[in-house]
């Protein structure tokens, strides 16, 4: 009869040299690593304000930029390097090459002093502002956007609020229904008394955020991922593309007060988007008023946005030209793996093209 | 550093032949070589590894190591738990070695096993992973380091605390031991809300153990055998991740969860309340002041934005009319070295990094 575990000791100690022996050659790579560098496309700062930068991308040679631009609205969360992390790994280097003229906001750090900005500060004010700055400095109307996760919530409201100044609205892995059954980050947050949270702490630590994203899988995020990185360790390069995603991870801005407060309760605790009733600089959200073409896309294996949670946009919104695209991939890998790199962005770049 | 020939040469050819010693040393203590038995050479060696060679490590890259050597210790913590049965072990005894140390696991969970603190209970805290990273986010939040309430006994003194912080204040000092009385009553319940949460995860852990021993017999059923480390570990992993998943999706948990996190806000709320009250008397600014001042600055600065919105869309109508361009602009472009930069105190606490941060260019 077999016993069920059964490691020999020769084999055991075969593979508790393997991984010492991966270890030390791992320290060396890391010796000999130079700083971690993120966002690898050229750009240039062309509006502030506050702590917000709008950054525009420089189009690559032999690529005409179209019209009209497309801004990036990334979440409040995490950094938007994510959207350029490195050279082979570009969401914002594929959208160049498919003729976008591209341009990101970059939010920045907030810090007390910021803790009174509202939604409608961020909505009505921030973002309203930079694509004012693009109409005005384009000579255009309307500019196209793509939404990203939270900051894909955003363009909705945006969107809904300004639906004159957007052409073509793209968003990516975005919470729209914020109670399906399988959105465990919802469920946690039901039972926290977040004016409480907020009235204690001002600015929600970017700590508090990067424990609970954690806690969805604690043991892969915070365990298992290093045993299994302590394979690679033999690669410079891999070792490297390792650590800038650490960084990014752990990577996270501070919430303003007021605008996490008002977006956790009016969508994680009130489902705002489906059940009505969010107003924004005194103005009621409703998705019906968005009428631009609609491309919505959302991954397949996302646990912190579930796809059914991006696929109630389908229901709500008011446009008739509304197109998904389902990713085989998680929330991160939308950006990130390869498969993204060949299929997501020239699909963007394409569905663009195709309106503009 | 990184161009330093000690380090890239001598100090890696070193660190090889350290690996090699230990290598040796380390066969002998899994009796492969006839000499003097060790007991669980590796996770120790390793840590001794660490401590002779972190301080060469780069700081962006320690803190990564860091986390390797901490989950290659779990690793290796698993694989001597398992692999030191008993050599002499018969296959029909082998499964009732298997079901014990099952059932160590349990009892390890349920604190009725007493190991002094041997593998059995180094083993149970890879489930102190969840634990530890609220440990860590409080203490990073915290002006005292780790969770100090977290091991601290309740329920046998809960009653006379109750009975003490139920009595009335008396006296000129009447309102000052009334705060002190909430801020005890607030660390009573978070200590009661952590200590709930504890429980809960030692109750997964049981759990756990059950889906590995489900795992187990599986494999006994289908008759295959897992021969390394390394699968036992990822299957360990997997069991682990799975009842976590589970669990953590009941509305039990998100109750515990909400408790723990409003408990320690009310702990805080507290603290930040008699922090104030020691700042007014000292005729310093309060938290609090600079809220109120906060606030109205930022409703000023919405309307003065507003306004300058407003302002600029009639002088472009005006413009349009005359033929002139607009005198005034949405708002002056960026510098390029606009910082959006990381607050370079960042990586210690959360305390420190909004003083140390110096915000971009006010508008208003």
């Amino acid at each position: 009869m077999m016993l069920p575990i059964d490691i020999r000791p020769d084999k055991l100690s075969e593979e508790m040299l393997d991984y010492t022996r991966k270890l030390g050659q791992g320290m060396e790579n890391l010796l000999n690593a130079d700083a971690i560098d993120t966002g690898v496309s050229p750009k240039e700062a062309v509006y502030g304000e506050d702590k917000l930068v709008l950054y525009r991308y420089e189009t690559p040679e032999g690529v005409t930029p179209g019209q009209p631009p497309l801004l990036i609205v990334y979440a409040l969360v995490n950094r938007p390097y994510m959207t350029d992390i490195q050279e082979d790994r570009s969401t914002i280097k594929g959208l160049l090459a498919t003729g976008q003229d591209v341009y990101l906001i970059d939010w920045g750090y907030p810090d007390q002093a910021d803790s009174a900005l509202t939604l409608d500060d961020y909505i009505n004010g921030y973002i309203d502002r930079c694509v004012d700055h693009l109409c005005e400095t384009h000579e255009v109307d309307k500019v196209n956007i793509l939404g990203i996760c939270q900051g894909g919530a955003f363009s909705l409201m945006y969107t809904s609020l300004h639906p004159d100044k957007v052409n073509n609205l793209v968003t990516m892995v975005t919470p729209v229904d914020f109670k399906t059954p399988d959105n465990l980050l919802s469920a946690w947050v039901q039972n926290v008394d977040i004016d409480l949270a907020v009235d204690t702490m001002g600015n929600i630590p970017g700590e508090l955020l990067n424990w609970t994203f954690l806690s969805l899988k604690p043991f892969s995020l915070t365990g298992q991922k290093y045993v299994n990185m302590v394979d690679m360790l033999d690669d410079p390069n891999k070792v490297k593309n390792f650590l800038r995603m650490e960084k990014w991870i752990f990577d996270s801005p501070d919430q303003a007060g007021e605008t996490f407060r008002q977006f956790t309760k009016d969508f994680y605790q009130s489902n705002g988007f489906i059940n009505g009733g969010v107003k924004v600089g005194g103005r009621e959200i409703d998705l019906k008023n968005i009428s631009c073409p609609v491309l919505n896309i959302y991954a397949l294996q996302d646990h912190l946005v579930p796809p059914d949670a991006s696929k109630a946009l389908k229901d709500l919104v008011g446009s008739k030209d509304y197109t998904e695209l389902a990713f085989p991939g998680g929330h991160i890998g939308i950006y990130v793996s390869g498969k993204a790199q060949k299929e997501v962005t020239p699909a963007i770049g394409k569905w663009l093209n195709e309106r503009t | 550093m990184s161009n330093d020939s000690f380090f890239t040469d001598n100090w890696l050819d070193l660190q090889r032949k350290y690996w090699d010693s230990w290598a040796d040393m380390s066969r002998k203590a899994m009796g492969l070589e006839e000499d003097k038995k060790m007991t669980t050479p590796w996770e120790g060696a390793l840590d001794h590894w660490w401590k002779a060679m972190s301080p060469a490590a780069p700081d962006f890259s320690q803190a990564f190591m860091e986390k390797m050597m901490e989950q290659g210790k779990s690793f290796f913590r698993m694989a001597e738990t398992f692999a030191n049965k008993p050599g002499d072990t018969a296959p029909s005894d082998g499964l009732s070695w298997w079901t014990k140390a099952l059932e160590d696991m349990q009892k390890q969970f349920t604190g009725s096993l007493d190991d002094s603190g041997n593998t059995m209970q180094r083993m149970m805290s890879f489930w102190e992973m969840p634990l530890d990273n609220w440990q860590r986010m409080m203490s990073s939040m915290s002006p005292m380091p780790g969770d100090m309430l977290r091991n601290m006994p309740h329920e046998q003194f809960k009653d006379r605390i109750d009975r003490a912080l139920s009595a009335p204040g008396l006296g000129y000092t009447r309102e000052e031991q009334s705060q002190y009385q909430e801020l005890m009553r607030r660390s009573v319940d978070y200590q009661a809300a952590l200590q709930e949460y504890t429980s809960f995860y030692s109750r997964l852990g049981m759990k756990s153990v059950e889906r590995m021993g489900d795992f187990i017999q599986g494999a006994i059923d289908s008759g295959k055998s897992i021969d390394s480390a390394r699968a036992l570990y990822d299957n360990w992993v997997s069991s682990c991740e799975a009842v976590y998943a589970e669990e953590v999706a009941t509305p039990e948990y998100a109750e515990i969860h909400g408790r723990l996190v409003n408990a320690q806000m009310a702990l805080k709320r507290r603290l930040a309340i008699m922090v104030d009250e020691n700042l007014g008397a000292m005729n310093m600014p309060t938290r609090s002041e600079l809220r109120t001042l906060q606030e109205r600055l930022q409703e000023t600065r919405r309307e003065n934005k507003q306004l300058r919105q407003a302002l600029h869309a009639l002088e472009k109508q005006v413009a349009a009319i005359s033929g002139k361009a607009p005198a005034t602009a949405l708002k002056a472009s960026a510098p390029a070295t606009r910082s959006t930069a990381k607050p370079s105190t960042r990586a210690t606490t959360t305390r420190r990094k909004t003083a140390a941060k110096k915000t971009t260019a006010s508008d208003d």
